[in-house]
């Protein structure tokens, strides 16, 4: 328990209110689509009805990339990274590091997209933002990730808000971490039989506490990821090398070597992808190689934690001979306190640590932190209501944006299963949900009571949301007994997780609406701290 | 009459000093602070902490400006610790600038 003074605690409500009113509907936006983006590539998979198990560095490629490095320009071999796309296909980024005309450090240079057989199906030449964007097989996972990072606002506009409403995040966490007087009995305390407003503080109360550790990590660990490259990375860069970005990526990322020009092939990149799957049991989420065809080219691949681990793995290898050189930190030569603890950051935000249990408690954990944000913003307007000031338009958009942004991504979902066998899903998958979004807004306005429309949107989401899986099937998707065939359940489990969370939804509607009309009082309205 | 009014303004000014401490100062605090830790943090064995620790630190920098700000009932505490920390990380990059040509890696590690 922390005991502050009766000002400093009045001080610390008003802070706790004010950053979650001003910011809160913002944030809502980034955590409900993190809390989806937990699972970004199951539902890639899910989506898109990807059958490919095994994975693009588990099947020759030396091959198709040695090719690609003849007929690629030498002037952009000085890196080139590989990566998966799509039904586990493998993406090659050739490429150079230079600065643009804003002063910004860019990687330019040819991305190429190879089909299962390792031809290329696709080339795109330019500046690793603009080869990078949606494609039409993952544009609903892409559509996800990118309104989390950045809320579709362009560079480095979005970055700086999801920033700021990280540390919004961060205040509203540690603020009502100080302004609970009685901690230990909040954890514990719902009482059911209250009057709703009460009942709803408890919640808040109970579902906040609870998750209090967790939004404070992922506060801090997003905020860091959005000021990093935006903010942190220019102003290190100045104070420690004049300004030299690349000076301090080559400091922090890079493996230094003594620097041998000679041109020499490069070692064979099939082996080196195995004995890295046979080092770490994992095969490479990432591989890039340094000074492509030169005497000094290395070869880093990078794998997801191992077993009971919080850091990524990385080992080195000789790029000319394919030899083994060493296991390294993901970030510096040698282990450090800085290296390590920037290298967590990442599994402690995605939740990708322990597999698909790590990610379904993020999952959880994310709709505590919604749950939270969206009963939080209604007890600060129960709050106003009973001092007077009904603010009966914000309560409407309150109802809008916390009901309609889940029937905005249902409705994207929907659009992107029915556009993405005609190949226009990059198209009419953020439209839907601007459709279904905007379809909340109007509703918003026009409906009655801000009860009907709450009770509207979570009916159409739940609806959307339980026939995901019909229209999966109608429109080509692959079927229970293939998806267990080729071993990919997790496109069983989320038809059920739809099928089961729309249900839910719906039932819970029914079952409120019975009781409703029995239980609802006139509210004993009390302070929402 | 005047008294209360002199109360009331010194109140009004003090909440206006507070809002700028917690609002821009904190955000400047943090930064200048980010910048000016790469020349006083060790590098560890890696020689990168100096490099990779402020930039990992400068969301909860921020928060202890910020909340210091809220909290600490002596608004000139405030204003000493967080006027103080930022002319000192500042001094410590203008040196850097003046004393030495910027560049090269090695010069960072300790």
């Amino acid at each position: 328990m922390i005991h502050l003074e009766k000002e400093d605690t009045k001080l610390m409500v008003a802070v706790h209110g004010w950053s979650g009113i001003l910011l809160g509907l913002l944030l809502y936006a980034v955590v409900i689509t993190g809390m989806a983006a937990v699972f970004a590539e199951e539902i890639g998979i899910w989506s898109a009805g990807h059958v490919q198990t095994s994975s693009a560095f588990q099947r020759p490629f030396d091959r198709a990339v040695r090719a690609l490095g003849e007929r690629t320009p030498e002037k952009y071999h000085e890196g080139v990274d590989l990566f998966e796309v799509g039904d586990r296909n493998m993406g090659v980024f050739f490429h150079r590091h230079e600065t643009d005309a804003s002063g910004n450090l860019v990687s330019r240079g040819i991305y190429y997209q190879l089909d299962a057989q390792g031809r290329v199906a696709s080339e795109r030449s330019g500046t690793g933002e603009e080869v990078f964007g949606p494609r039409n097989d993952d544009a609903l996972s892409s559509f996800l990730v990118d309104t989390h990072v950045r809320l579709h606002l362009p560079n480095p506009w979005g970055l700086l808000l999801t920033g700021i409403l990280g540390l919004a995040m961060l205040v509203a966490a540690i603020s009502g971490l100080l302004i609970h007087r009685h901690l230990f009995k909040d954890i514990f305390t719902l009482r059911r039989r209250a009057n709703p407003v009460l009942v709803d503080r408890d919640r808040h109360s109970v579902a906040g506490t609870w998750s209090l550790p967790f939004a404070f990590l992922l506060a801090f660990t997003g905020s860091f990821f959005s000021f990093f490259g935006t903010v942190g990375v220019p102003i290190v860069a100045m104070a420690a090398f004049g300004g030299d970005v690349q000076a301090l990526n080559d400091a922090v990322f890079g493996n230094p070597r003594a620097v041998d020009e000679r041109p020499v092939a490069v070692g064979n990149l099939d082996r080196i992808a195995e004995d890295s799957i046979r080092r770490t049991g994992e095969a490479p989420t990432f591989l890039s190689i340094e000074h492509f065809g030169r005497a000094d080219s290395q070869v880093t691949s990078f794998h997801l934690p191992g077993e009971g681990g919080l850091e990524p793995a990385t080992l080195l290898y000789d790029g000319a001979t394919g030899r083994f050189d060493r296991a390294k930190p993901s970030i510096g030569t040698t282990p450090s306190a800085g290296g390590t603890l920037a290298a967590i950051m990442a599994p402690i935000h995605f939740g990708n640590f322990a597999g698909l249990l790590s990610k379904a408690i993020w999952f959880g954990l994310g709709f505590a932190m919604c749950y939270v944000t969206l009963t939080g913003l209604r007890l600060w307007l129960i709050r106003r209501k009973e001092a007077g000031r009904s603010l009966d338009w914000l309560e409407r958009i309150v109802g809008a944006v916390g009901f309609g942004l889940p029937l905005g991504l249902v409705a994207s979902a929907a659009a992107f299963l029915i556009s993405m066998p005609v190949g226009s899903a990059v198209f009419w998958t953020p439209a839907a949900f601007l459709v279904g979004f905007g379809g909340a807004l109007v509703l918003a306005c026009t409906l009655r009571s801000a009860a009907m429309l709450d009770r509207v949107l979570q009916q159409a989401t739940g609806v959307v949301l339980a026939l995901l899986p019909l229209l999966r099937l109608a429109t080509g998707g692959p079927g229970w007994t293939q998806a267990l065939t080729v071993g990919q359940p997790v496109i069983v489990a989320m038809d059920i997780a739809c099928i089961l969370g729309g249900g839910w939804m719906v039932w819970r509607l029914r079952r409120l609406g019975v009781s409703s009309g029995r239980e609802r009082r006139a509210p004993i309205l009390q302070a929402a701290e | 009459m005047r008294l209360g009014r002199g109360i009331d303004m010194r109140a009004s000014a003090r909440k206006w000093i507070r809002v700028g401490l917690a609002g821009p100062m904190a955000v400047i605090s943090a930064l200048v602070m980010m910048a000016g830790m790469t020349q006083w943090l060790p590098g560890g064995d890696a020689g990168i902490d100096n490099l990779v620790l402020p930039l990992l630190l400068v969301p909860l920098l921020w928060a202890g400006f910020f909340f210091h700000a809220c909290l600490d009932s002596r608004l000139s505490r405030v204003a000493i610790l967080s006027i103080g920390l930022t002319m000192v990380h500042a001094g410590m990059v203008a040196d850097r600038f003046v004393n030495s040509a910027p560049g090269p890696a090695q010069a960072l590690r300790p």
